[in-house]
């Protein structure tokens, strides 16, 4: 006589069976993870329904369903794993499909933009600051003593025509025409060596395309014992070369300054054309960029230095016009526009 | 200075040098060359025509067949001008195989019908200038067949010099040719002819005239001679085409020649018509004030009395080295001549001529500085036997003389060891001897110091170090070499401000703003626009602005960024973040006379120097460092569209400012109208730092409406403007403690009335805990329907750590609690 199903078997069976497909059917891993914990586990339905068998069966039979049991558990355990794994995988081959279009632009979190003066400023500053010369600064609004007396230019000298001076209004203050008057007061302010740089806001009553009536300057002072001009030539063909490439020359000119003795034009093989001739450089080679030499025993004077036991030499040229020549701007009044345009150019 | 390497050449003899190279080393030695043009360059085979006979092209009205004679034989030439002389009149002809300077070549060609063998030529045709008005006409003494080029002085290079001031020798031909005789060794001056005799009259010159010369300090020297019999007109040709292409109008023969005595020389001359010189005596004294004159240029000037004037027996006849008068003025019926050669006071005429706004070409050379000896006689014996040789004049003997006190050539020690030791190179005593003595200077001494006279043309040379700078400049700056200074002690102090400012720039920069610069001068009326109710409404005014809008010195960086706004709006940039860091101006009290020197060192820079101030009672202003900034429009990024900017942008911006200069102690409250009554009364604060009690340290807020209005900018707009000063003292950055136990955060949420601020109630939060490590804010809100009527929400989330140990729940739920107490204790916070 065939042995008919015990029924308790059958509802084990039917139960794994509705799980497995659960179970492979689970599109996520927290659905997966509900299923089996409806199901699997000391808590779930099988193990239950599997307890309840084993209750209700006769006793020979109990250790018999128990065993049934136990298998079906681990069945639905391998099924678990097996879609656990599945399920990864899936996720994983998602997460590689995805791209991106590397060509849109990124979320801002920029930073702003610093001026080209401020860029031109702190490259001169740190290439200077590399030859030991340190920082210092001074008024805007200056005494006739301090930009033109003590700088051997006295009342009605010719070369006062030189630099075409804003003056305050019912006083004797000036607009400084150059940093030089820091050179005095550092020099007024301490002993030698002196080894300064003194970048900073000048103004010349000048308005034209190439000259601003305001603009900015640094001029270099060194005094010490045994200061040369070949040492003058050398720091500023130091600066050429750090500041525009090591392929840049400088050739000095003699000038006249009447603060310095000798006095040179300091100019710069054209950083357009590297010497050939273009339209920048009047098809000269040269660009004109500053002034230099040596300091005139008269200005020692002015601040008791003792011209006999020390030497010295100063240097200027316009930062606007530098920044404007490394960086290709064409016309100096738009450094002074706020044009984010322009501004927006510059890191 | 314009200059004619052809008159260069004529003073100079073994110069052997092409034009190119005599620019070339004139640059190098600091005769700046800025300009080089070339006259009459490639002419060849042109010569002086006759005109015999004229007559009218058979087929053009406007063409003229001319038959000119060359010495040989006659030819007709087809002409298109409308001056073709009358027969007997000169013209240059260049015919066919001449060449021009633009390069052509003439061969012969028809003209409508008429064959032509070459053409008459213009100015410009032969390279002398830009005239086309119609043919040259020669002098009349010119012979046919002779080159014309040659009479015409071509071809020549002429020169445009920058003669810097210290060089008044240059500012005439004789001196750059000397200077040549340093540059080229070789080239030696010619002597120039003084010789009178030929043309000497039978009187001398004192029966002819008078000078009393009363005011030697402005005068030293004033020498005069007389001319009789002249007979005024036009100079020759060669001279005309010459003071032309040297940038010099030909008027008669008399004053071209004084004009060619300035060229020559580079001492002014003046000639007076003897006959229009009341007593025919001249005075030299101090004007009267508001003594009139009518000067050659037909202006009425009012002299003063620092005027140096040259006046005859009743009035002024020239201001003295500036211009001549009008009334003295030498034209076609003057006879007799008074020639003026002298040494006028280089600071007197330079008062005078900056008074007047007269720079001649006389007051440029005595401001500078004249040569009181040679240059006074050689010019005034050069010029007069110029005068007789083209007008036929006699020349009275003698001159009249006055020089009271004679300056004597300088003498100067100079040590060539020390020329050396300066420049850093070596460079032979006895080239040094050689350089300066081709420079005009005397100088003796074999072994050591070399003893030298420095004659008076060269008023510049003073001292030793001057006399070396002529041994560098002429033994050439790129022989001496690039060294770099031996090193020794420290150069400087550090600069705490720049390097604060340098801090600002930096934040500014990362927090996303661009950093702008704008002029420091401005319209007065933007800073009225901002309506300041302290010293900042009284800014500093430029006597001598170039314009109205740049006449006020700026008291706030603000008016600018403002500027630079509307600018970006008028360019269509609509989204402006921008900083400026720069100085503003301030007055500072005049001080009492007595303590003048003090006030200037007060505060700021110092005015170290009692010179500098003493009886002006000027102080220098209050310069401040300020960082200012302006933002309007939307936020960046394209992801979200960007929303409009509001408060807490601004107000961000400037907390970034404050970490990253690391200034402890700062305080926002809201600003009241006198601290910024250009912003929104609701939206603006102002920052105080505690040092000596609270400093205020600048504002920021929202662009008052009614402003923003008034500048034409739409969309709001946020600003802010501190102080740097307090910057540059910013708080030693050293290590804090790091936590080693675990903290616990509760979250706080609950209604307060909406006036009370938040960092009343943070600040009440830290007082009533024991545990607390921090609080931050996480919400704001006000949306009625949200909140009670006049509350605001307020979400806090504070965080509670104890540094030795954890904290257990209970601990910090007690210490929550005791916090949450004191805020409805203190602020009635509603929890529910
Ligand atoms: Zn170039």
């Amino acid at each position: 006589m065939p042995q008919a199903p015990e029924p308790e078997k059958l509802d084990v069976v039917a139960l794994v069976d509705t799980a497995e497909r659960e179970l492979a059917a689970a599109a996520t891993e927290q659905a997966l993870r509900e299923v089996h914990a409806r199901y699997g586990g000391r808590e779930g339905a099988i193990k239950r329904a599997v307890q309840a068998a084993i209750n209700a069966a006769p006793k020979d039979r109990k250790r018999e369903v128990g065993q049934v049991g136990n298998a079906a558990l681990q069945r639905i355990e391998g099924a678990f794993e097996a879609r656990l794994r599945s399920l990864g995988d899936e996720a994983r081959t998602r997460d590689l499909a995805r791209t991106v279009d590397v060509t849109l632009p990124g979320r801002s979190h920029r930073p702003g933009h610093l001026h080209p003066i401020t860029h031109a400023r702190r490259a001169i500053e740190r290439i200077f600051a590399q030859l030991g010369f340190t920082l210092a600064t001074g008024p805007q609004v200056e005494t006739d003593f301090h930009n033109f007396e003590a700088l051997a230019m006295p009342p009605d000298h010719p070369a006062r025509d030189m630099q075409d001076t804003f003056y305050l209004a019912n006083s004797d203050l000036l607009l400084r025409t150059h940093t030089s008057p820091v050179q005095i007061r550092t020099m007024l302010a301490q002993r030698p060596p002196v080894r300064v740089i003194c970048p900073g806001t000048v103004y010349r009553r000048d308005d034209d395309p190439t000259h601003s009536p305001m603009f900015h300057q640094v001029e270099g002072l060194l005094v010490d014992e045994q200061v040369t001009f070949a040492d003058l030539k050398g720091v500023l063909l130091h600066f050429a070369r750090a500041f525009f490439g090591p392929a840049t020359t400088v050739r000095l000119r003699p000038s006249f300054f009447p603060f310095t003795e000798p006095s040179a034009e300091f100019d710069l093989s054209c950083v357009f054309c590297a010497g050939a001739g273009c339209r920048t450089c009047k098809n000269t080679g040269w660009i004109e960029v500053g002034g230099a030499g040596m300091v005139d025993p008269e200005v020692f004077r002015h601040v008791d230095y003792d011209s006999e036991r020390y030497t010295g030499f100063a240097f200027g040229f316009g930062i606007d016009r530098m920044a404007m020549l490394k960086y290709r701007i064409s016309d100096i009044r738009l450094l002074y526009e706020g044009d984010h345009r322009l501004l927006e150019q510059f890191p | 200075m314009k200059v004619s390497v052809n008159w260069l050449r004529e003073l100079l003899d073994g110069l052997a040098a092409t034009d190119s190279e005599i620019a070339a080393r004139l640059t190098a030695a600091g005769l700046e060359v800025e300009g080089e043009t070339r006259l009459g360059a490639g002419l060849s085979g042109v010569i002086v025509a006759e005109v015999r006979e004229t007559r009218r092209h058979p087929k053009a009205d406007k063409l003229t067949l001319v038959d000119v004679f060359d010495g040989h034989e006659v030819t007709q030439v087809v002409c298109g001008a409308p001056n073709v002389p009358a027969p007997g009149g000169k013209v240059v002809w260049a015919r066919p195989g001449a060449t021009l300077p633009n390069g052509i070549t003439l061969a012969p060609k028809e003209v409508r019908g008429v064959l032509s063998p070459g053409m008459l030529c213009a100015e410009d045709e032969l390279g002398l200038g830009a005239s086309h008005e119609g043919i040259l006409i020669l002098d009349s003494d010119a012979a046919p067949g002779a080159d014309a080029a040659a009479l015409l002085g071509l071809p020549d290079t002429i020169l445009e010099l920058n003669v810097t001031p210290n060089r008044p020798d240059c500012l005439g031909h004789l001196g750059v040719a000397r200077e040549l005789t340093a540059l080229f060794p070789g080239a030696r001056l010619r002597p120039l002819s003084a010789d009178l005799e030929p043309w000497l009259s039978e009187g001398p010159v004192t029966e002819l005239a008078t000078v009393t010369l009363e005011d030697a300090e402005g005068c030293p020297r004033y020498t005069a001679r007389v001319l009789l019999g002249v007979k005024v007109g036009q100079s020759p040709l060669p001279v005309r085409l010459r003071l032309q292409s040297l940038g010099v109008r030909a008027i008669n023969d008399v004053v071209d020649a004084t004009n060619l005595g300035l060229l020559e020389t580079g001492h002014p001359l003046h000639a007076f018509d003897l006959d229009r010189l009341a007593g025919h005596a001249i005075v030299v004294r101090r004007a009267r004030p508001g003594e009139p004159i009518t000067t050659l240029d037909g202006q009425e000037r009012a002299l003063t009395g620092d005027d140096l004037a040259i006046c005859d027996a009743e009035r002024p006849v020239a201001i003295a080295g500036v211009m001549g008068g009008r009334h003295s003025e030498v034209g076609p019926a003057t006879t007799r001549i008074l020639l003026e050669s002298a040494h006028f006071a280089g600071p007197r005429i330079r008062r005078t001529a900056r008074r007047l706004g007269l720079h001649s070409e006389a007051s440029q050379r005595f401001e500078r500085g004249t040569d009181p000896n040679d240059g006074v006689t050689l010019s005034s014996l050069r010029c007069a036997r110029r005068i007789a040789l083209s007008t036929g004049a006699r020349i009275a003997r003698g001159a009249i003389d006055r020089y009271p006190h004679p300056i004597d050539p300088r003498a100067i020690v100079l040590r060539p060891d020390r020329t050396e030791r300066l420049l850093g190179t070596p460079v032979s005593p006895s080239e040094q001897a050689r350089i300066l003595t081709s420079l005009g200077l005397t100088c003796e001494g074999d072994e050591g110091p070399l003893r030298c006279l420095v004659p008076t043309f060269r008023p510049d040379l003073t001292r030793e170090i001057d006399l070396i700078e002529e041994v560098a400049r002429v033994h050439g700056y790129d022989r001496v070499p690039a060294t770099l200074p031996r090193a020794t002690g420290v150069g400087g102090a550090p600069d705490p401000a720049a390097e604060a400012a340098d801090s600002a720039r930096d934040a500014l920069w990362a927090l996303g703003l661009a950093e702008t610069l704008s002029f420091a001068f401005i319209a007065p009326e933007r800073i009225a626009a901002l309506g300041f109710t302290d010293g900042r409404s009284d800014p500093l005014l430029l006597q001598n602005p170039l314009r109205e809008e740049q006449s006020a010195l700026r008291t706030s960086l603000l008016p600018g960024l403002l500027a630079a706004l509307q600018h970006n709006l008028s360019r269509g940039v609509a989204d402006v973040a921008l900083f400026e860091i720069g100085t503003t101006f301030r007055r500072r009290p005049r001080a009492p006379q007595a303590v003048s020197g003090a006030s200037c060192s007060e505060g700021g820079f110092a005015a170290e120097d009692a010179r500098t101030c003493e009886g002006k009672g000027e102080p220098l202003p209050d310069e401040r460092q300020m960082v200012a900034g302006v933002l309007s429009g939307r936020r960046g990024g394209w992801l979200k569209p960007g929303a409009e900017l509001d408060f807490s942008d601004v107000k961000g911006v400037v907390e970034g400012l404050l970490d990253r200069c690391r200034i402890p102690g700062t305080t926002f409250r809201a600003a009241t109208s006198d601290e910024a009554p250009f912003f929104h009364p609701g939206l603006r604060a102002a920052l105080t730092v505690e040092s000596n009690g609270d400093t205020a340290l600048g504002v920021l807020g929202e662009l008052h409406p009614a402003l923003r209005e008034r500048l034409g900018i739409a969309l709001p707009a946020f600003a802010f403007e501190l102080d740097l000063a307090p910057f540059s003292t910013a708080a030693p950055t050293v290590m804090g403690p790091l936590a080693r136990f675990p903290g616990s955060s509760r979250d706080s949420s609950f209604f307060v009335d909406a006036a009370i601020p938040a960092a009343a109630i943070q600040a009440a939060i830290v007082r009533a805990s024991l545990l607390v490590e921090s609080v931050h804010i996480r919400e704001d809100y006000r949306e009625p329907g949200r909140v009670p009527p006049g509350k605001k929400g307020l979400l806090w989330s504070i965080h509670y750590r104890a540094p030795d140990r954890t904290l257990t729940d209970d601990e910090v739920n007690a210490d929550h609690a005791r916090v949450m107490d004191a805020l409805k204790a203190e602020f009635q916070v509603d929890t529910r």
